[in-house]
């Protein structure tokens, strides 16, 4: 039986091993990047529409 | 809103009050209006197209094909009856065999996207990635529609 390993690529910002980039999903992506990076930017960069202690 | 700010409303005088419990951040992955000094920022869910053409997993690639192009479309979402994504098919999967059932076809999983997320990140994403489109869903998964790379571009004001 033969063993079939995924070729890993590291995420460019936090060099996370991944299988394919989060963003796009593209097998041959020059920038893949991780869920949790793609979560940070896109999330942190939401503006909360009001803020208040919660 | 919290519950500790839907009582202070309440002690405030406030009749209509409710505690919107699974949270701000939901209420704006569904696209719902907001208000505030930042509530006018342009997010990905303002630009995803509405009109974007859907398909459903049983449908012949050609028949889909010939539809959405007729339309001027080059991609379509694939969605169940509750209008949840399950696919995706750009250029490059729509011109795939004829016979194929869309399932066959389709891109599975694609990655989404919520409609409050900031334009001007998503357009440095796509760019970066070169990502044509890219699905916008509220948090269970419903299509709101279809971000196309050069609406975003557009609407974050870069060139």
């Amino acid at each position: 039986m033969k063993n079939k390993t995924k070729t890993l690529v590291k995420c460019v910002r936090c060099g996370t091993p991944i299988e394919s980039c989060a963003f796009c999903d593209e097998p041959g992506c020059r920038t893949p990047t991780c869920y949790e990076c793609v979560s940070t930017v896109l999330v942190q960069a939401k503006r909360q529409p009001h803020t208040h202690g919660g | 809103m919290s519950p500790r700010a839907a009582w202070r409303l309440e002690s405030l005088g406030f009749g209509e009050v409710y505690d919107y419990v699974d949270g701000k951040v939901d209420w704006m992955a569904a696209g719902l209006p907001t208000e505030g000094t930042n509530a006018g920022r342009p997010r990905a869910g303002d630009a995803a197209r509405k009109d974007v053409p859907t398909a459903g997993l049983k449908e012949r690639l050609g028949d889909v094909r010939d539809r959405i192009r007729a339309m001027g479309w080059d991609a379509v979402v694939v969605v169940n009856e509750e209008r949840v994504v399950l696919g995706l098919l750009r250029s490059k999967e729509l011109d795939g065999d004829a016979d194929l059932h869309i399932e066959q076809a389709m891109r599975p999983g694609p990655s989404t996207f919520r409609p409050y997320v900031s334009i001007k990140e998503m357009a440095t994403f796509m760019v970066e990635h070169k990502l044509e489109s890219a699905p916008v869903t509220t948090s269970d998964g419903r299509l709101v529609g279809l971000l196309l790379q050069q609406d975003a571009i557009r609407l974050a004001g870069e060139k």
